[in-house]
C-alpha cells in the first residue's frame, strides 16, 4: 500500500481514459465504470482514514516523493518540481469526504441524458483533481490541481446547467481565476526565497547523493545559507510546503524571508503576500465580499455539481489556509487575526440574512454555506485548540450537510422545475418520507446538537469566545456576534420548512401539478439516508474524526503559534 | 475538598448510572422505532411506547429508593479530547449525576409522562399519524431525562436544545394548520435567542474555569475568595493556574445561564411563545408546556445556583415576580380554556423563578413538584372537555364557534361530573386553599420572598419589598382567573348547545379509563398531604428536606454567600411569619374566588357574547399579552427582515452589479482595443498594401507587352526628361 495516495488521485483519472475509450450510447457502462471508480476510491479512502495512525511523530503519512522537473538555471541555482504527496491531520478528514461525496455525486448524476460521456469524464476528472489538491505537499503540485479543477467544473455548470448557465460559468471560472492568479504570485514569490535543505545539501557536496541526509547536515546547510557561503549555484528551490514551514529554509536577502524588512507601497512583503494569498482563498471559501459567484454557480449548476461545489470545492479554500497561507506566514496570521476574524463574523451574518431574504431554496442553501463558511475562518482565526479544531470538524460536517441540502432541491427541482420556495405548501403530506429527512438536513444545518454541525460550531465558537485569555488573536465580542447566526440560522430553515412543508397541501398550478410531488425514489434514498446518519454519528461521537485529526492541527497550531508569536 | 473523589465510582455507582441510562434510552428507543416503523405495529405501536416509559417509570422507581438520602452518583466518561501542546488534552466529557434531585425529577417526568401517554390513546385515537406522535413524545421524555441526568453544562446544553426540538415537533403536530406550524417555529427561535445567552454564559465558566462538569465548577465556586470587587478562584485542576474574575463578570455570567431560563421557562421577556404553543395536542400541552419542560429552566437555576452572585439573584428575582404579575394579569383577560392555563403555568413559573432568586432554593423546587401534577392535571381536564366540545360542534357541524372559548361551554358540573371532581382539587392547589399542595409551595414561596425584602431592605431601601407584593398580588389574581374559569366551564349552561344532550353524547369518552385513571391519579396527587405530613406546614416537607440546599450543594452557597443560608434559616424557623403570609394569601385567594364569583355572574347577567372584545383598555391590553407580541413584531421582526431584504438587494444590486459593471466595461475596453486593432493597426498594413498595390498595378500597366506602348512611354519620358533638363 505504498502507493495509496497515488491511486486515489488517478484511480479517478484512469476511469476518465476508460471512459472516453467507451462507446458514446453505452451509458450504462459509462456510469458503472464511474462509479466503480469512486467507489474503489471511497474504499481506498476509507482504508487510508483507518490505517493513518494519529500517535506517530511523523508530520506526514504515506508520503511519496518524487523529482519531477529539474532545471539547472546556472547562477540561479537548481528549479526543483517534486511530485510530493502525503496526509496529515488537516488533509485527513478531507480524503475521506472527497471519497465519500465523489460516490454521491455519482448516484446523484444518475438522470443525466445529455451528452452522458463527455459529462462522466468530466466528474471523473474534477473527483482526480480535487483529490490531488488535497493530498499535494509540493505548491506546484497543489496549483496544479488547483487549476485542473476549474477546466471541468466550468464545462459541467456550462454545459449541463440552467438556463443561465453560461454566465455562471464564466463568472466562476473568472472569479476563481483572479483567486489563483493571486496565489501564482505568492507562488513564484517563495519558490524564489525557499530552498530544499536536503537536495542543497546533496548538490552543494555536503551530503552523499544515495542515502539519508542527516539533520545535522541540514542544520549545517541552512547555517551556510544564512551565512551566505553556499555558492547560489548549489542552492536548490523548491516549491515543497514543508520546506516553506521552516524560516531556516528562506534564503536572507530574498523577497519573503522571513527577517526581510522590505516594503511596497509602505507595507511589509511578506503582509501582502498573506493578503494575496488569503483573498485567493477567500474567493474560493468563499468569503464576503468576493462570495457573488457561488449563488449563481449553484443555482445553474446540475444536482450533483452543487453538491460537489459546496462539499469539496469550497473546502479546498478553507484547507489552502490550513496547509499553506497559516504555517508559511504565521507572523502575519498573527497580525492580521483580526482581519480574518471579523471576516468570519460578516461573512457569518452577513450570508445568514442573505439567505433569510431569499425566495430560491437553493439560493437560500448557497447563502448558508457562506455563512456557515464565515465559522472556518472565524475558529481559524481564533488560534485555539478548540477553534482550529472546529473549523476542521465544521469543513467535514459541511461537506455531508450541504451535499444533502442540495440533493434535497435537487429532489423537488427534478419533480416540478422549480426550486421557489412560494410555490409549494404542505409538501409533508405527499412526500412524508422526504420530508423527515429534511427536518434532519435543516436541523442538522441549524447547529441542533446530535448533529455534526453543532459539535463544529460549538468548538469555533468556543475558541473564539476564550481566544482573548488564551492566544489573544480575538476580541470577545465577535463570538458574540457569531451566535447571532445561529439564531438566523434557525429562523431561516424553519421559516423555509413552514413555508415549504407544512400546511395545506399546495404547488403552484403553473407547475407540474401535485401529482408530480411523489415521495423519494430508492435511489434518493440511498443517497440521503446515509448522509443522514453520517451526520449524525459523526455529531454523536466526534472522536471518530477528532481522534485521528486533533494532533494533526494541534502540530499545526504549535507552529503558527511558535513563529508566530 | 478532593476533587477527583467525584471521578472515582464505585461499582455499586457504575450500576445505577447504568440502570439511569436505561431509563434515559427506553423512551428514545421506542421512539425511534415507532417513528420508523409505527405505521406497521398493531395499534400503531402505542403500546411500545407506553411500556418502554412505564418500564423507565419503574426503573426511575428503583433509582429513586437506592439514591433518595443516599450519597451521590457521579460517573464521567470521555466524550472526545482534543490535542493540546505537549501532552495536555482538552477533554470533553460526558456523565451522569444522579442526587435527590435528579432521581425526584426523574420520577416526575417519566411518571407524568406515561400518564399522558396513557391518557393519548384514546385523546389521539385515529389521527393519521398516531404513531409519530408517541414517537416525538419518546424523544421528547429521553431529552428531558437527559436534562435531569446530565453532569454537566455542555451535555445539559446538548438535551436542553434537544428538548426545544421535540417541543418544535409537537407543537407543530397539527401542520396541516398555519397557526400551529407558525406557533412551532416561534417557540424554537424564542427559545433559541434564551440559548444563545445560556451558551455565552457556559462559555464565560469554560474559558476560566476549563471544564464544563459541574460538580468541578461548583467546588471551585466555593473555593472563591470574595476581594469585594473580585473574587480570586484558587487553582481547581491540577495544572491550572488562579484565577481572578470581577464581580461584574461572574454577575454577566451568571446572567447569560439565566437567559436559558427564560427561554425555555417563559419567562419576561421572552414568554411570548408558550401561549402559542398551546396549538399543539392538549396533552402534549399538559406534559411539556405546564409539568416537564417548562420547569426545565428552574431545574437549571438549582443546578446552577452557587453561579449566581447575589446581583444577578436580585435580576432573577425580579424578573421573576413580574413574570408572574404579567402572566395572572394576562390570564384574567383571556377566554381560550388553554390560553388562560398557559397564563396561569406562566405565573407560576414565575413564582419558582423569583422563589430562586429570592433564595428560596428549596421553595421554589417544592412548587416545581407540586405544579407538575396538578397543572398536568388541569391540562388533561381540559382536554377531555375540548375533546366533548369538538364532538357537539362536529354534531351540529358548527363550523365557525371556537370550540375553545370557555363562554361557548358550561353546565360540565352536570355533563361531565368525573372531570369536575377532578378538576376541583388541582384548581384548588392552583389558587392555593389549604390541604392542597400548591397551597405550601406558594406559602414557602411567598415567606421566603419577605423575609429576602427584608433581608436586603436592611440597607434602608424599601423598594425590594414590590417583589413579594407582586408575588401576593398574583396570589390575588389566580383566585380570580381560576374562579372564572371554572365557573364559565362547569356553572350554568352551555351558551352555545343549548341541548346538553348532544354533549352528554361525548361522555362515553369520560367513562373510558384511560381518560379516567391519569385524570384521577393526577387530581389526587393534588393534595398536600402527598408532599407534606402536616398537610399546613412546608416545614415537614419530606420534598423540600431531601432537596435542601444542604444537601444538593453540600453546603456550598456558592458566588450568593449568606443569602442561601439566611433566607433558608429564616423559611424554617420562623414560623409565625410563614403562618402570617398563609392567612394572608389564604385570604387573598378567597377574595380573588369571590372577585371571580362577581365578575361571571355579571357577565352572565349581561348575557354572554362570544364575540364582545374587552371593553376595558385595560381588558385589551391584558387580553393581547400586554401587545408584547406587536411589539417584536413591529419594533425587532419586521425590521429586521426588511433590513435583510436591503443586504440581499446590496449584494445582488451593488456587489454584483459592480462586479457585473465592471466586467461590461472591460468588454467595452476589449471592444474598443479590437476596433482600434482592426481599424489603426490593421489599417496602416492594409493602406501600405493598398498603396504597394497600386504602386504595382501602375508599372504593370506600362509593362503590357505592346511595342507601341513601349514607343509612346519612351516619348513621353524623353519629353519629360527634356522639360526637365530645361526648366532646371
Amino acid at each position: 500500500m505504498n502507493y495509496i495516495l497515488s491511486s486515489l488521485i488517478f484511480i479517478p483519472l484512469l476511469a476518465v481514459l476508460i471512459i472516453l475509450c467507451l462507446p458514446k450510447q453505452f451509458y450504462n457502462g459509462i456510469k458503472l465504470v464511474s462509479l466503480l471508480a469512486t467507489g474503489l476510491q471511497l474504499i481506498l479512502a476509507v482504508w487510508l482514514f483507518s490505517a493513518f495512525n494519529p500517535a506517530t511523530t511523523q508530520a506526514y503519512q504515506f508520503v511519496e516523493q518524487l523529482n519531477w522537473i529539474s532545471l539547472d538555471l546556472q547562477s540561479l541555482g537548481l528549479l526543483q518540481i517534486q511530485y510530493f504527496i502525503g496526509v496529515d491531520g488537516i488533509s485527513l478528514g478531507m480524503v475521506l469526504l472527497t471519497g465519500l461525496i465523489s460516490v454521491v455525486g455519482v448516484i446523484a448524476s444518475w438522470t443525466i441524458s445529455k451528452n452522458v460521456k463527455g459529462y462522466f469524464a468530466l466528474y471523473l476528472l474534477l473527483v482526480g483533481s480535487v483529490m490531488g489538491c488535497f493530498l499535494a505537499l509540493d505548491f506546484f503540485l497543489f496549483y496544479l490541481f488547483f487549476e485542473f479543477m476549474l477546466l471541468p467544473m466550468y464545462f459541467l455548470i456550462g454545459m449541463w446547467g440552467g438556463p443561465r448557465r453560461e454566465y455562471a460559468a464564466i463568472k466562476f471560472f473568472i472569479y476563481t481565476l483572479v483567486g489563483s492568479l493571486l496565489i501564482l504570485i505568492v507562488m513564484i514569490g517563495l519558490y524564489t526565497s525557499v530552498i530544499d535543505p536536503v537536495a542543497t545539501a546533496i548538490r552543494a557536496g555536503h551530503a552523499p547523493v544515495s542515502g539519508p541526509v542527516t539533520t545535522a547536515t541540514i542544520a549545517e546547510v541552512q547555517r551556510q545559507v544564512v551565512a551566505g557561503t553556499l555558492a547560489s549555484e548549489s542552492l536548490v528551490h523548491t516549491f515543497s510546503i514543508p520546506d516553506m514551514q521552516q524560516a531556516a529554509n528562506f534564503v536572507p536577502g530574498s523577497i519573503l524571508h522571513v527577517l526581510s524588512q522590505k516594503k511596497l507601497w509602505g507595507y511589509p512583503v511578506r503582509y501582502l503576500a498573506f493578503l494575496l494569498l488569503f483573498i485567493g482563498f477567500a474567493i474560493k471559501l468563499p468569503v464576503v465580499p468576493v462570495h457573488t459567484w457561488l449563488p449563481d454557480a449553484h443555482v445553474e449548476a446540475p444536482t450533483a455539481i452543487s453538491v460537489l461545489l459546496a462539499s469539496l470545492l469550497l473546502k479546498v479554500g478553507g484547507y489552502g489556509l490550513f496547509r499553506i497561507v497559516y504555517p508559511v506566514f504565521p507572523e502575519a496570521a498573527a497580525y492580521y487575526a483580526y482581519f480574518v476574524g471579523l471576516v468570519g463574523v460578516v461573512s457569518i451574518i452577513y450570508g445568514a440574512m442573505c439567505a433569510l431574504a431569499m425566495a430560491d431554496l437553493k439560493k437560500m442553501i448557497a447563502y448558508s454555506s457562506v455563512s456557515h463558511m464565515g465559522f472556518v475562518l472565524l475558529g481559524l482565526a481564533s488560534l485555539t485548540a478548540e477553534g482550529t479544531n472546529g473549523a476542521i470538524y465544521q469543513m467535514f460536517s459541511h461537506g455531508l450537510i450541504s451535499a444533502m441540502l442540495f440533493i434535497i432541491t435537487g429532489v423537488i427541482y427534478d419533480r416540478s422545475g422549480s426550486r421557489i420556495i412560494d410555490n409549494f405548501r404542505g409538501l409533508a403530506f405527499s412526500m412524508p418520507a422526504f420530508t423527515a429527512l429534511v427536518v434532519i438536513a435543516f436541523f442538522a444545518s441549524l447547529g441542533l446538537p446530535g448533529f455534526s454541525g453543532f459539535i463544529a460550531e460549538l468548538l469555533v465558537l468556543l475558541g473564539a469566545f476564550s481566544s482573548s485569555t488564551v492566544s489573544g488573536m480575538l476580541p470577545r465580542w465577535m463570538a458574540i456576534v457569531a451566535t447571532i447566526g445561529l439564531l438566523l440560522g434557525a429562523a431561516y430553515y424553519l421559516w423555509a420548512l413552514q413555508r415549504m412543508f407544512f400546511g395545506k397541501h399546495w404547488v403552484h398550478p403553473e407547475l407540474n401539478g401535485k401529482s408530480a410531488m411523489t415521495d423519494l425514489t430508492g435511489r434518493e434514498y440511498l443517497m440521503l439516508v446515509p448522509l443522514a446518519i453520517l451526520v449524525l454519528v459523526f455529531g454523536l461521537f466526534p472522536s471518530l474524526l477528532l481522534q485521528k485529526i486533533s494532533p494533526g492541527i494541534n502540530h499545526f497550531l504549535q507552529l503558527v503559534l511558535q513563529n508566530g508569536g | 475538598m478532593n476533587l477527583n473523589a467525584a471521578f472515582t465510582s464505585t461499582a455499586e455507582q457504575n450500576s445505577l448510572a447504568l440502570w439511569a441510562l436505561v431509563v434515559l434510552l427506553l423512551p428514545l428507543v421506542a421512539g425511534v422505532l415507532l417513528l420508523v416503523t409505527g405505521r406497521k405495529l398493531p395499534r400503531q405501536g402505542d403500546w411500545l411506547s407506553i411500556g418502554a416509559t412505564g418500564l423507565s417509570f419503574l426503573l426511575a422507581l428503583y433509582l429513586f429508593f437506592q439514591v433518595w438520602e443516599m450519597p451521590v452518583v457521579h460517573v464521567v466518561q470521555n466524550w472526545f479530547g482534543l490535542a493540546g501542546a505537549g501532552s495536555n488534552t482538552f477533554a470533553f466529557t460526558i456523565g451522569i449525576y444522579l442526587d435527590n434531585l435528579a432521581v425526584l425529577m426523574l420520577v416526575i417526568v417519566t411518571f407524568i409522562s406515561l400518564l399522558v401517554q396513557v391518557f393519548s390513546v384514546i385523546y389521539m385515537h385515529g389521527e393519521w399519524r398516531y404513531h409519530q406522535y408517541f414517537g416525538y413524545l419518546g424523544i421528547f421524555t429521553f431529552s428531558m431525562l437527559g436534562i435531569i441526568l446530565a453532569d454537566n453544562l455542555l451535555l445539559l446544553f446538548v438535551f436542553w436544545e434537544l428538548v426545544g426540538f421535540s417541543s418544535y415537533l409537537l407543537i407543530g403536530f397539527w401542520y396541516e394548520k398555519d397557526s400551529a406550524g407558525r406557533a412551532g417555529k416561534k417557540a424554537f427561535l424564542f427559545n433559541r435567542v434564551g440559548d444563545i445567552g445560556f451558551l455565552l454564559g457556559i462559555f464565560l465558566f469554560y474559558t476560566y474555569f476549563q471544564t464544563f462538569d459541574l460538580v468541578i465548577l461548583k467546588n471551585a465556586v466555593a473555593g472563591g475568595i470574595n476581594q469585594g470587587a473580585a473574587f480570586l478562584f484558587p487553582a481547581s485542576v491540577a495544572g491550572n493556574s488562579s484565577v481572578t474574575l470581577s464581580y461584574s463578570l461572574l454577575t454577566l455570567a451568571g446572567l447569560g445561564i439565566f437567559c436559558g431560563c427564560v427561554g425555555k421557562s417563559a419567562q419576561f421577556p421572552l414568554q411570548v411563545w408558550l401561549p402559542d404553543a398551546m396549538e399543539g395536542p392538549t396533552p402534549v400541552s399538559s406534559l411539556i408546556h405546564a409539568a416537564t419542560m417548562v420547569a426545565a429552566g428552574v431545574y437549571l437555576l438549582a443546578r446552577c445556583f452557587p453561579f449566581f452572585t447575589e446581583d444577578a439573584l436580585l435580576v432573577i428575582s425580579i424578573i421573576g415576580a413580574l413574570t408572574a404579575l404579567l402572566g395572572a394579569l394576562a390570564a384574567t383577560a383571556q377566554y381560550d380554556i388553554k390560553k388562560i392555563l398557559a397564563f396561569s403555568t406562566i405565573s407560576q413559573l414565575g413564582y419558582m423563578v423569583m422563589g430562586m432568586g429570592v433564595g428560596a432554593h428549596d421553595a421554589s423546587l417544592l412548587h416545581l413538584v407540586t405544579h407538575a401534577f396538578f397543572k398536568a392535571s388541569l391540562f388533561l381536564n381540559a382536554g377531555i372537555i375540548i375533546h366533548a366540545m369538538h364532538h357537539a360542534a362536529h354534531e351540529l357541524a358548527d363550523e365557525h364557534s371556537d370550540v375553545q372559548d370557555i363562554r361557548n361551554m358550561g353546565g360540565f358540573r352536570k355533563i361531565l361530573p368525573l372531570t369536575f371532581y377532578a378538576y376541583i382539587p388541582a384548581a384548588a392547589a392552583l389558587v392555593g386553599l389549604p390541604l392542597f399542595s400548591g397551597f405550601l409551595s406558594k406559602d414557602a414561596i411567598l415567606t421566603g420572598a419577605w423575609a429576602w425584602a427584608g433581608f436586603k431592605s436592611l440597607n434602608g431601601n424599601y423598594l425590594y419589598y414590590l417583589v413579594p407584593l407582586f408575588a401576593f398580588g398574583s396570589v390575588l389574581l389566580t383566585g380570580f382567573y381560576m374562579a372564572r374559569h371554572c365557573f364559565y366551564i362547569f356553572f350554568g349552561h352551555s351558551k352555545l348547545y343549548q341541548a346538553p344532550t348532544l354533549l352528554r353524547a361525548s361522555k362515553t369518552t369520560e367513562t373510558s379509563g384511560w381518560l379516567l385513571v391519569p385524570v384521577a391519579v393526577l387530581a389526587i396527587l393534588s393534595l398536600a398531604f402527598f408532599f407534606s405530613f402536616n398537610p399546613f406546614s412546608y416545614a415537614g416537607s419530606w420534598v423540600m428536606q431531601g432537596l435542601s440546599w444542604q444537601k444538593l450543594l453540600f453546603g456550598q452557597p456558592g458566588l450568593s454567600a449568606d443569602l442561601l443560608p439566611a433566607i433558608t434559616a429564616y423559611l424554617h424557623e420562623a414560623a409565625y411569619i410563614s403562618l402570617a403570609t398563609a392567612v394572608l394569601s389564604v385570604l387573598l385567594a378567597v377574595g380573588g374566588l369571590w372577585l371571580g364569583w362577581l365578575n361571571y355572574k355579571s357577565a352572565r347577567r349581561g348575557g354572554i357574547l362570544t364575540t364582545a372584545a374587552p371593553a376595558s383598555s385595560f381588558g385589551r391590553l391584558a387580553y393581547h399579552h400586554f401587545y408584547l407580541d406587536a411589539f417584536y413584531e413591529k419594533v425587532i421582526i419586521n425590521p429586521f427582515m426588511r433590513l435583510t431584504g436591503r443586504v440581499a438587494a446590496f449584494d445582488n444590486y451593488f456587489i454584483d452589479y459592480s462586479l457585473n459593471t465592471f466586467a461590461k466595461i472591460m468588454v467595452v475596453l476589449a471592444k474598443l482595443i479590437s476596433w482600434g486593432d482592426r481599424w489603426l493597426v490593421d489599417g496602416t498594413i492594409h493602406l501600405v498594401v493598398k498603396v504597394a498595390g497600386f504602386v504595382g498595378k501602375l508599372g504593370r500597366f506600362m509593362q503590357n507587352g505592346k511595342v507601341q506602348t513601349y514607343y509612346i512611354f519612351s516619348v513621353l519620358g524623353l519629353i519629360l526628361l527634356v522639360l526637365y533638363i530645361l526648366a532646371f
